[in-house]
């Protein structure tokens, strides 16, 4: 009741009185991103209009060479790869981690504990993470030798390593939109003689989008930059538009060119945005 | 609500929330972490910042050097020269330390991110080198660097399963292309790779014709399905554990399986990389004087003698000197040591700007492949 | 809808991602170097790790870097998060842009846009350039997750506490801020995570011998998976769950007799 009233009551001071909290508080915050994250942004676009001259120096020369130098199918097959991996890691996460976390937020006891201990393994460094699954592929370890299968090195590894280092940022989303759901709702619906399938579609599937939609940003995303996983785990064989973009800051020494790559990702990267957050707004005003 | 709130959702009480809070301020009271960062961030006076490849100091010389002269010696790391000069170029200060390849030491040269070395400062240096590393093309004027070590490119093969012995480039790629596909590995080095496979073309490791890389581009591309890893430091690992069979590497990499499995490594006929790693003081270095001392100090005979058993790279002094401290077998060795006919087929790297931009194309189709 | 099944799923879930870490636990005890050679129970790495001050500094300056980040980051991200629900739609829409933005780019581009600024800024590379890089993203967890707890909150309480005759610093301070502190605790401790796990960003905007954990980590793995790292990695595990069992704790100490949630 209170809480109706409270949503209609728009604007700054409400009728009766709260605290307002004003605009200014944000500017800390806000001068920290103009300064620290749109800034760099801004130079790298700039840079991705210059030019390498020499072995390490920059040539303003404000042209598109490299991008015509991108416009080309050795890089185009780069960046259809990690978009493949990118769709892979996403929907990977999204198959395993749904069921998990609707058994988490439905089923289980002790949730915030279990809740914890699949963050746990995340306070083990990244790397070491993910040189133990450099083990755990080894043919001469155990596990793998008994199922006959190498991986070492393989696609499959990478595949892996993905779904493992991604998997909790596409869980944690998933149970929080879960964990509001009021289960009533589904029991209600299949006492009124809907078989859990259909409950499942029309009732919690629609509930839990804005789970699905952040989590599937939250990998998504930053996936289109991941690079370390197929350098340890696959042998480094293969270029993703990450390890382009690292490889021009660190071994060709190519700033402007790898500013022009890190722009084609930024670019992909807001229109996965806009596409996600359009999606995300429909399901808010279907569903209140 | 519902009973199950999760416990971030649930209210604090007073003393709940002061003793959270209280934790958190006292924890980063904002003065007291300036003040921790500040020495975070310096070093201790009298230390050494020593900026390296990885596992290319023989573990015991950090201590003996802090006994013998009292600095303490920090360590960084880096995996290709490359990579030193991105970091450099970068903006980062404070290195006194490093150890660039050659052709990486005149590019920061070049780039004005090496200080002067003052050989009066070492006296052990001025004695015992050897009069070949003196003057060397990439410091005409010995003034920006001082010999580290030096060393071939080639492979490493494992004697005892691959029974063909190959000698030539052209027998490392078919054999790696057939019987031992998904069991060779290359170095994670552009110049090296390239390079090589240009040398087995005929042509010359640093060639920057279009014409001439796009014939090693081709080669390459054929051979990138066999591979098993592009590694520059886990090859050493799967060569002994017998993962790999074959391995394009550096000499000192292919002595150290050597000594732990039937292996060789082979400078191949068609010619190859011959490098010198040399000791820089980057600009901004916080110690010289720390860092001429460490380069006087790894000059002395046996602490050489100590580093050469342990990296089994060349070393730059008289080989006089150094052969009463080292082991028949590391002295002998071919790999450590080679003949005089070996090294006149090897080229140094010197790759121009076209070069460098025309092969950073070629790894980047050739990792797609 | 198959509850078993979905209980297995969940055991199958759990194991996939405990085995790395059983893994680097059961190495961190190996009595022998070589990985895949089991030689006895030892705890000498432990020893050796905490011996070794290049991996005890590179431990410093994490927790530094973590724990000032954090700082900051509760800080911007709680007032960032006061002031957003309640502005003009026009305004309100393009910073919640800005803020995911900064949550969800990929850290290689981040890194490098991060280290060309600073270079061009002159500013050297170090501890603080860390820091500075990191409060960029946590300062959004942070406002995420305290603003999520502020409006899931309602105002019923800041209007009575209104209506009593209390002004707004006094409101927030007695009535806003108790309620919202668990929240800003969870929002600092996933900062401090983020932070002290760092790596792509902390690779490109480090300076000259400030190593953080993760990038010290990294130089030494490339030469192989030695126990001494291993023994690290459950050193961090153990000191994290502290940490964690501590706030919890704390947290606990709420006692569901204040007010009922609304």
């Amino acid at each position: 009741m209170a809480a109706v009233a409270a949503r209609k009551r728009w604007g700054r001071r409400a009728r009766g009185g709260a605290p307002s909290y004003p605009g200014w508080l944000a500017l800390p915050a806000l001068g920290w991103y103009g300064a620290f994250f749109l800034a760099p942004l801004a130079f790298i676009f700039a840079y991705s209009f210059a030019e390498l001259s020499g072995f390490a120096g920059v040539d303003f020369a404000w042209n598109l060479e490299n991008y015509r130098y991108l416009w080309d199918p050795v890089y185009g097959e780069v960046f259809l790869r990690t978009l493949g991996l990118a769709g892979f890691g996403t929907a990977a996460t999204l198959l395993v981690g749904f069921p998990f976390a609707y058994w988490l937020a439905r089923y289980a006891p002790a949730k915030t504990l279990l809740l914890l201990l699949v963050i746990l393994p995340f306070w083990t460094s990244f790397l070491i993470r993910t040189y133990a699954w450099l083990i755990i592929l080894d043919p001469d370890f155990p596990l793998f030798r008994a199922l006959d299968v190498n991986l070492l090195y393989s696609q499959r590894a990478i595949y892996i390593g993905v779904v493992y280092n991604y998997l909790p940022l596409m869980v944690l989303p998933l149970y929080a939109a879960l964990s509001r759901m009021d289960w009533a709702l589904v029991e209600a619906a299949q006492d009124l003689g809907d078989g859990p399938l259909r409950a499942f579609r029309r009732i919690t599937l629609p509930l839990s989008l804005p789970g699905i939609v952040a989590g599937s940003l939250l990998v998504f995303i930053p996936l289109t930059g991941e690079y370390l996983i197929p350098a340890i785990l696959g042998g480094n064989k293969t270029a993703y538009a990450g390890t382009l973009i690292a490889q021009q800051f660190s071994e060709a020494h190519d700033w402007p060119f790898g500013s022009a790559i890190a722009v084609v990702v930024i670019a992909g990267m807001t229109v996965v945005l806009v596409a996600f957050s359009r999606l995300a707004a429909r399901g808010e005003v279907a569903h209140g | 609500m519902s009973k199950h709130e999760p416990v971030w959702e649930r209210p604090l009480d007073r003393r709940g929330f002061v003793a959270g809070t209280a934790a958190l301020i006292a924890a980063a009271g904002l003065g007291r972490v300036g003040d921790a960062f500040g020495a975070a961030e310096q070093q201790e006076a009298g230390q050494l910042l020593y900026y390296n490849w990885a596992d290319y100091v023989n573990p015991t010389t950090y201590a003996a050097f802090t006994k013998a002269t009292g600095i303490g010696v920090k360590k960084d790391f880096y995996a290709s020269n490359e990579a030193l000069l991105a970091k450099l170029k970068g903006g980062a200060r404070g290195y006194d330390l490093a150890v660039p390849t050659g052709y990486m030491v005149q590019i920061l040269a070049q780039e004005k991110l090496l200080q002067p070395i003052d050989w009066a400062k070492l006296p052990n240096v001025r004695r015992n080198i050897s009069s070949k590393f003196r003057r060397l093309p990439f410091d005409a004027n010995d003034r920006f660097s001082v010999a580290k070590d030096w060393g071939t490119t080639g492979f490493v093969y494992r004697t005892d399963k691959v029974k063909e012995r190959p000698k030539t480039w052209r027998e490392f790629f078919t054999l790696a292309k057939t019987k031992y596909s998904g069991k060779v590995t290359v170095l994670d080095g552009i110049p090296e790779v390239v390079g090589s496979t240009l040398v087995m073309l005929g042509y010359s490791y640093n060639s920057d014709s279009k014409s001439e890389l796009d014939a090693a581009k081709k080669e390459l591309l054929a051979l990138k399905p066999h591979l098993l890893a592009i590694t520059s430091t886990e090859y050493k690992q799967l060569l002994i554990s017998g993962k790999a069979v074959m391995g394009l590497g550096w000499n000192g990499d292919g002595a150290a399986v050597a000594a732990k499995k039937p292996a060789a490594y082979v400078v191949p006929t068609e010619g190859g990389e011959f490098w010198v790693d040399s000791y820089v003081i980057p600009v901004g270095a916080k110690n010289k004087a720390a860092a001429h001392a460490w380069i006087n100090y790894v000059y002395g005979a046996k602490a050489n003698a100590v580093e050469t058993s342990y990296t089994y790279y060349g070393t730059p002094l008289k080989a006089e000197l150094v052969k009463p401290y080292l082991t028949k077998a590391v002295f002998t060795n071919p790999a450590v040591f080679p003949p005089v006919r070996t090294l006149a087929k090897l080229e140094p790297n010197k790759v121009s700007p076209r070069g460098t931009a025309l092969r950073s194309r070629i790894w980047t189709e050739f990792k797609n492949a | 809808m198959g509850r078993k099944a979905l209980g297995a799923h969940a055991l199958v879930v759990y194991a996939f991602l405990y085995l790395p870490i059983l893994i680097v636990v059961a190495y961190a005890f190996n009595g022998g170097r070589q990985t895949l050679n089991w030689e006895g129970f030892s705890t000498r790495w432990f020893g050796e790790a905490l011996r070794d001050d290049t991996i005890t500094s590179a431990l410093r300056n994490s927790l530094l870097v973590a724990l000032g980040n954090a700082a900051v980051a509760c800080l911007l991200g709680t007032m960032l998060a006061l002031a957003l629900p309640r502005m003009r739609r026009s305004t309100r829409i393009p910073l919640d842009a800005l803020v995911t933005m900064t949550l969800v780019t990929p850290e290689i581009v981040f890194g490098i846009a991060a280290l060309v600024f600073f270079s061009h800024a002159g500013i050297a590379l170090g501890l603080k350039t860390i820091l500075i890089a990191h409060v960029v993203f946590n300062a959004s967890v942070v406002a995420l997750v305290v603003r999520a707890r502020f409006v899931g909150m309602g105002r019923s309480f800041e209007e009575a506490s209104y209506d009593l005759g209390a002004g707004p610093v006094s409101t927030f301070r007695q009535v806003t801020l108790p309620r919202l502190a668990p929240a800003i605790v969870a929002g600092g401790l996933l900062a401090f995570t983020f932070s002290f796990d760092d790596f792509y960003t902390s690779f490109f905007v480090s300076g000259a011998g400030t190593s953080t954990l993760p990038l010290f980590i990294f130089s030494s793995l490339r030469f192989g998976v030695s126990p001494v790292i291993n023994a690290v990695a459950v050193l961090i595990l153990c000191l994290t769950v502290v940490a964690i069992v501590v706030a919890y704790l704390i947290l606990r100490r709420s006692s569901p007799k204040t007010l009922p949630g609304l």
